[in-house]
């Protein structure tokens, strides 16, 4: 660069120093005509400054586009800051005067053949920048002299130029060859070329989704890391955000794309750090976890980070939006910085509260007492809304670090001591949730939260304490009289503060009917004739309806246990949380949306994805693992293709998680199935039943209506069982053994997705039969399917088929067509397989075990010949024996039976009254299982010998004897 | 990419603007005031959306300086990018302020063309740009030497007895060369600390964020050598010297500086371009190597008229040579509290109660290391529980601690290469600022 730099210094033309501010005086009459004068003079120092006033005037918004021609006229001159006003003036001008325009074209293209570079290259940007359909053909033959010109300063403003001419007329840039040139612009020895090149290129790309305009190879990514060594920060960072699109080929190549790109951290320039960042969080992915040189990049990753929380506000404030990503991704980057989170008091406000969000996200048991500590000074600052967060954020510690929720508590006893308003009604609001997260374990402080029963007044707050009140009814002495002093304003109570009032009065007429019963049917009346509100009427029908009908269903219904809250309901959706590591650095990590939710047209909505990780034996992070983990003992290994299917859920665009704060589920269930009910019948009944009073409970509720589901509270899951019993016995006709369905993920832990299944040969086809069940309350879509390698190599043989979506409480039966050319490991217990199974809330992970009588494949009857041979040939310490009891079958039944899973006997032979059948069996994989079961007439325990060259399957291969016989 | 880049007034009034993509009209710059003064306090000012174009904007000089954006582009880059501009614009026109960019509206325009095309950044290195740009520009207030109006003077580097005038360091750069102006270079040693002091008197949090800036105004440096302290040591594990070490956790540098002397000596070597940079950046947490500059000792009680009284002792630990300029000491108090009396150890001092931030505020304008003051507050609360004396604290304090770094950086020597021709000066000032110092009560 310095080489032209030096050469132009000498270009350089003092002009005047008058002041320009002269120019912004007000217009007077005839101005225009005055200015047109003054361009027209031979002076160039006035007409100079004509130029600058006529620039003023632009400036603030006035209309000087009659001076059109004169300012034209003007740039035919050798002096460049002369030049540079009128170029000015023409770009903002050209496009309302396109035929004017044309004017200019011959001194455009006369420019870009000046010996001087800098006029070069400033007839060349200026160009581009009219953007007049017909000066583009013109400009075409100067750009690609441009383009190959032998000043750098010359060919980076024609590589922008290249950008500029596609948003105009991208048809001509193809046609002209323009794009290739551009390519090879991307080899120039230039660092500023290389990196304007890249930034032209990767703006063209997008527009191009398939175009593969920007080539990325290991020897373009090698010239693009060359180039960042050397280019400004500015070229770095279109250089870096072109890098992260690229996606490597194996861990390898990852781990040295990082290396490289490590030093950038250290950049002073805060853009070119994050940038950075946003190249090594992505290709992070790819490095498995037990490398050395992983650990290093995390410990790397902190201090730029956290430096970046030095500067000014507002860029702490983008800074710490994007750590709130990274620390959800990866926590254990900044476990040990919690300090540099603490709030500082003249932080502005919009800092302070993500900060304490970031807080919270790390707050572990290690740095709970210190975060409590600063949480609790917070909670007496000055700002309300800062204190009410910081409140809200001790509960949120209490639920997330349960070693830390009898702190948390006794913290927030003492904060509502201060008696400060908010801060009780906050605390009031948190400790409802921390009741629900330990349920029956802090009720002592029950007594402190009823004593500030007046001063609340908002509505959160009121409806936490209703709730609770509600909820410990039975505690409480003076329920009663509490929730009727709140049922005096019915009316002026907001809508949440009166039907949690409705639900509490009728769980404590639940607990205490007797003394209760005018309390309970005066918020019914109140609920149901004197409201205007459709949920608050619905739920008062539903109450009295149950109530009504079998008081206790109602009890059981009403009174259900709660599902316990979940550690953090904020955090962000999984796969928009990928598609946001992605975008690190960029507007949508600020917004934490995705880019298409505010980039318009075809730009930017193509979804970023992480890569996946290298199958290298370590598994992916997820919060789900642990319900793998739960399911089966085995340790949750790899699920090697998890990228792909990551994949496809970044196509969708999901919905934020929902939050389990409102009312309990059960009754809000409860509600929706009553309520269906009630419009089917039996509103009638209701509303004209009597409602005299009668001891007892229920019984004076009117006439009991039709239609109430028997088997309302029935545990759910006992009738599925029943189904799929069913489903078990319909597979049993085509012979092969089928084990009964089981349940292998509850809905507990699968966002309330129930999957149970078994697995069953027809056909010679192995098939996993699943009943997925639907007992969330949102409708789940777009399943798929993706199994962990295993030691027989299954795998799906096509797509999961469910087409409709599953609506709640609906069951949906399904079968997965399975083949055995996947990918193996060794699992332990052999026959283990680990699923993970997506739907459009989450991706879940579960293991089963399929028997292993799936895999005998319908060609294992072996020669008679062979079978003797290879008997001899096993070495006998490969034999292992069994021995199955209280079976009652003959030998020729047991011999049929399990011939109908594959097990062929091939010889019989009876030595004393016990018959002596020796079996082959062949595996999907080639394995050859030879037995010999000895039946003894009238002893029900049989005994087999097997024999396999490899004795590991010996121990599945008789749980399948065991299993096949005994149904 | 960046859309547009406009520079307005405080009040709204166009003073540039410049459209890069004609992606959008200028009425976004209207859209942009409306949204600006719209904002309450607790909104994030930085990135704001109307439509699909997206404004972020920093306020410098008292202007804003703004850009649009309608593609997912970095706020960092964004961000970044209207600070260096905002320093060029001082670096060229020697001062920020909506005179002095009203009247070099044709140079700003001019730098503007040269820093981005089509939205993409080209430079910001003043070094390059003096290459390209033609337009003089016009200084608002002539140089004066004798404006001592700004409080902070430049202590020479090598005798303490001369001074030279904050203004100093306020002219456009490139007078320097046409006017004839005095070759000198500056340079600032700069740290912000902040702490926090428990209620027992604890250090529970200490943290110095310090950065080393140059103004240069000399024509043809080739190189700068600053040596820093030979102690200084990065890095919890690294000790050197003999004495007690100079010690920093992190340490960023600028492009330009190179580093081969630094491991061995301590040495930044640069070539500094004309204008303003942030050569060194560093940052020391939790690990000051001296006691923190202020410890408070109140005593907060309710007397029997059912007054708030507030009896503050605050020791400055500096050495006794030091002082600390501009104290102010900021006391949240109980909500509601009407009248405040107060008893002041020194006439200098002046306190004031500011109801609508629920605070008194004590003032010393100047505080020699090694002493202590005391102030005792009474005030007239309403209603005063125990409850409410939980609303006092914690005290903010905020100082200068001019010629003096937390740290213990020093700068050892300033040399240039090749010897300048003529005089040149050599300025380095030291100054610690508050960036945050809080005790609990």
């Amino acid at each position: 660069m310095q080489e032209w730099a030096n050469q132009l210094c000498e270009n350089r033309q003092f002009g005047s120093k008058m002041t320009d501010s002269k120019y912004f005086t007000t217009t007077k009459k005839g101005e225009i005509f005055e200015l047109k004068a003054e361009l027209n003079s031979d002076k160039k120092e006035k007409k100079k400054e004509a130029v600058k006033k006529v620039i003023a005037s632009m400036t603030v918004g006035k209309d000087v586009s009659a001076l059109f021609p004169d300012v034209v006229n003007c740039m035919q001159t050798d002096n460049l800051e002369l030049k540079k006003l009128v170029y000015l003036y023409l770009m903002n001008y050209a496009k309302s005067q396109p035929d004017m325009a044309i004017m200019a074209v011959n001194t455009f293209v006369k420019d870009c053949e000046d010996p001087n570079p800098l006029i070069r290259a400033l007839a060349v940007r200026t160009m581009g920048c009219i953007r007049v359909d017909k000066i583009t053909e013109y400009l075409c033959e100067p750009l690609r002299k441009c383009l190959k010109d032998e000043d750098p300063y010359v060919r980076k403003t024609a590589a922008v130029c290249v950008a500029k001419l596609h948003d105009i007329n991208a048809q001509l840039v193809e046609d002209q060859g323009f794009l290739d040139t551009l390519k090879d612009l991307i080899s120039d020895s230039n660092p500023m070329v290389v990196a304007n090149a890249v930034a032209a290129l990767s703006e063209i790309a997008e527009s191009h989704p398939n175009s593969n305009l920007l080539d990325l190879n290991p020897q373009t990514i090698n010239k693009l890391l060359t180039a960042l060594n050397e280019c400004t920060e500015w070229g770095q960072i279109f250089i870096l955000d072109c890098l992260a699109n690229y996606t490597p080929r194996d861990d390898r190549e990852s781990q040295s794309i990082c290396e490289r790109v490590t030093p950038r951290l250290s950049h002073a320039n805060s853009a070119v750090v994050l940038s950075a960042v946003k190249v090594l969080m992505k290709f992070m992915e790819m490095l498995p976890k037990d490398l050395d040189y992983y650990g290093t990049l995390l410990k790397k990753l902190a201090p730029p980070l956290v430096t970046l929380l030095s500067a000014e506000p507002e860029l702490q404030y983008v800074a710490l939006r994007n750590i709130n990503l990274i620390v959800q991704r990866r926590p254990e980057i900044l476990k040990h910085e919690m300090k540099v989170f603490f709030v500082k008091y003249n932080d502005p406000i919009y800092v302070k509260l993500e900060k304490l969000d970031i807080m919270i996200r790390l707050a572990s048991q290690a740095n709970i007492a210190q975060v409590l500590a600063e949480l609790k000074e917070y909670a007496t600052e000055v700002d309300v809304d800062f204190v009410r967060k910081a409140v809200r954020a001790i509960g949120r510690c209490a639920i997330k670090v349960e070693q830390s929720a009898e702190r948390c508590v006794s913290t927030l006893l003492d904060l509502i001591q201060t008696k400060v308003n908010y801060v009780v009604q906050e605390a009031i609001v948190v400790i409802k949730d921390i009741f629900r997260k330990y349920p029956n374990k802090y009720e002592s402080v029950i007594a402190t939260l009823c004593e500030n029963l007046d001063s609340l007044d908002e509505p959160e707050a009121r409806a936490a304490m209703i709730w609770i009140v509600g909820e410990y009814a039975e505690r409480i002495d003076n329920a009663d009289e509490l929730l009727e002093s709140f049922l005096e304003g019915f009316h002026d109570e907001s809508t949440q503060v009166q039907l949690q009032l409705l639900t509490a009065i009728v769980k404590l007429f639940l607990k205490k009917p007797t003394e209760t019963q005018e309390l309970v049917q005066q918020v019914l009346s109140l609920a149901t004739q004197d409201s205007d509100n459709p949920d608050l009427r619905d739920r008062g029908y539903i109450y009295w309806r149950l109530l009504s009908t079998d008081p206790v269903a109602a009890k059981e219904v009403v009174l259900a246990e709660k599902p316990l809250i979940s550690e953090e309901t904020d955090l962000i959706e999984p796969t928009l949380l990928e598609e946001l590591i992605c975008h690190i650095g960029t507007l949508a990590s600020v917004y934490h949306k995705p880019p298409s939710a505010f980039v318009e047209g075809s730009r930017g909505v193509q979804h970023k994805r992480l890569p996946g990780s290298a199958g290298s034996g370590e598994s992916v992070e997820s919060p789900d693992t642990g319900s793998a983990a739960g399911v089966s003992d085995a340790p949750p290994a790899v699920i090697p293709s998890q990228g792909d299917l990551l994949g496809d859920l970044l196509n969708l665009d999901l919905a934020p998680p929902a939050t389990t704060t409102g009312p309990p589920p059960p009754t809000s269930s409860g509600m929706q199935m009553g309520a269906m009910d009630l419009l089917g019948g039996g509103l009638d009944s209701l509303l004209g039943g009597d409602l005299g009073g009668s001891p007892a409970m229920g019984a004076g509720f009117g006439a009991p209506p039709a239609g109430m589901p028997a088997s309302f509270n029935a545990p759910v899951s006992g009738g599925l069982d029943d189904l799929f019993d069913l489903g078990g016995g319909v597979g049993m006709p085509s012979g092969a053994y089928s084990p009964p369905k089981s349940i292998w993920l509850p809905a507990m832990k699968a966002k309330g997705l129930e999957i149970s299944g078994t697995f069953a040969r027809r056909a010679g086809v192995v098939q996993m039969e699943m009943t997925l069940t639907n007992k969330a309350m949102s409708v789940m879509t777009d399943f798929a399917i993706q199994f962990n390698r295993n030691s027989f190599g299954l795998a799906p043989a096509g797509p999961l088929q469910v087409l409709t979506p599953v609506s709640p409480n609906q069951s949906i039966e399904v079968a997965l067509p399975l083949n055995t050319v996947g990918p193996v490991m060794k699992m332990e217990p052999l026959n283990n397989l680990q699923v993970a199974v997506k739907n459009n809330i989450d991706v879940f992970y579960f293991s089963c075990q399929y028997p292993i009588s799936m895999l005998f494949v319908e060609d294992g009857k072996m020669e008679r010949q062979v079978f003797l041979a290879t008997w001899k040939d096993i070495p006998n310490d490969n034999e292992s024996q069994f021995q199955i009891k209280d079976c009652h079958l003959s030998s020729d039944a047991a011999s049929s039976k399990l011939q109908g899973s594959n097990i062929f006997t091939i010889a019989k032979r009876t030595v004393d009254g016990q018959d002596m059948l020796y079996q082959s069996t062949k595996l999907t994989n080639g394995i050859w299982v030879l037995a010999e079961l000895r039946v003894q007439a009238g002893n029900p325990n049989y005994t087999v010998s097997l024999k396999c060259r490899a004795p590991e399957v010996a121990q599945c291969v008789f749980q399948s004897y065991e299993a096949v016989l005994k149904n | 990419m960046i859309s547009q880049v406009f520079i307005l007034s405080s009040k709204g009034d166009h003073l540039i603007y410049k459209d890069f993509r004609g992606e959008s009209g200028s009425d976004a710059v209207g859209v942009f005031y409306e949204k600006v003064t719209a904002l309450t306090g607790d909104q994030p000012p930085v990135v704001m959306s109307h439509k699909d174009l997206h404004f972020v904007h920093v306020r410098q000089g008292g202007l804003y300086w703004v850009a649009t954006t309608t593609a997912d582009s970095s706020p960092f880059t964004i961000i970044e990018f209207l600070n260096r501009l905002a320093a060029l614009v001082k670096d060229y026109c020697g001062s920020l302020s909506e005179k002095s960019v009203q009247m070099n509206f044709a140079l700003i325009y001019e730098l503007l063309d040269e820093v981005v095309d089509y939205g993409y950044i080209q430079t910001t290195s003043s070094d390059v740009l003096k290459n390209f740009i033609q337009t003089e520009a016009v200084s608002s207030r002539p140089f004066s030497l004798f404006d001592l109006s700004n409080v902070g003077l430049f202590g020479a580097e090598t005798q303490q007895s001369k001074v030279a005038p904050s203004s100093a360091a306020t002219r456009p750069i490139q007078s320097s060369r046409e006017q004839g102006g005095k070759s000198e270079i500056f340079v600032d040693v700069i740290e912000r600390m902040s702490v926090v002091i428990g209620s027992n008197g604890m250090l529970m949090k200490a943290d110095v964020e310090g950065e080393i800036r140059v103004k240069c105004y000399l024509p043809n440096c080739s190189e700068m050598r600053i040596g820093l302290n030979e102690e200084f040591s990065i890095g919890k594990s690294q000790l050197r010297g003999y004495g007690a070490a100079v010690r920093v956790d992190e340490v960023s540098f600028h492009q330009m500086v190179r580093l081969d002397e630094f491991d061995s000596h301590r040495i930044l070597r640069l070539c500094p371009s004309q204008g303003e940079q942030t050569v060194m950046q560093y940052q020391l947490s939790d690990d000051l190597p001296s006691a923190p500059p202020f410890r408070l000792f109140p005593t907060i009680e309710r007397d029997s008229g059912g007054r708030l009284l507030m009896y503050l002792k605050l020791r400055c630990d500096l050495p006794p040579k030091s002082a600390a300029i501009n104290v102010a000491a900021t006391i949240p108090i109980p909500k509601g509290s009407l009248s405040l009396s107060q008893e002041l150890s020194s006439p200098d001092q002046s306190a004031e109660l500011k109801p609508q931030s629920r605070a008194v505020v004590w003032k010393i304008p100047r505080f020699t290391g090694g002493t202590q003051l005391s102030a005792l507050f009474k005030l007239e609360v309403p209603g005063l529980s125990s409850a409410s004396l939980l609303e006092v604290g914690p005290v903010g304090l905020s100082f200068e601690l001019p010629k003096l770094t937390a740290t213990g950086v020093q700068i050892r020597f300033l040399r240039l290469s090749p010897v300048q021709p003529g005089p040149s000066q050599r300025w380095v000032r030291y100054v610690t600022h508050s960036d945050s110092y809080t005790i609990r009560i």
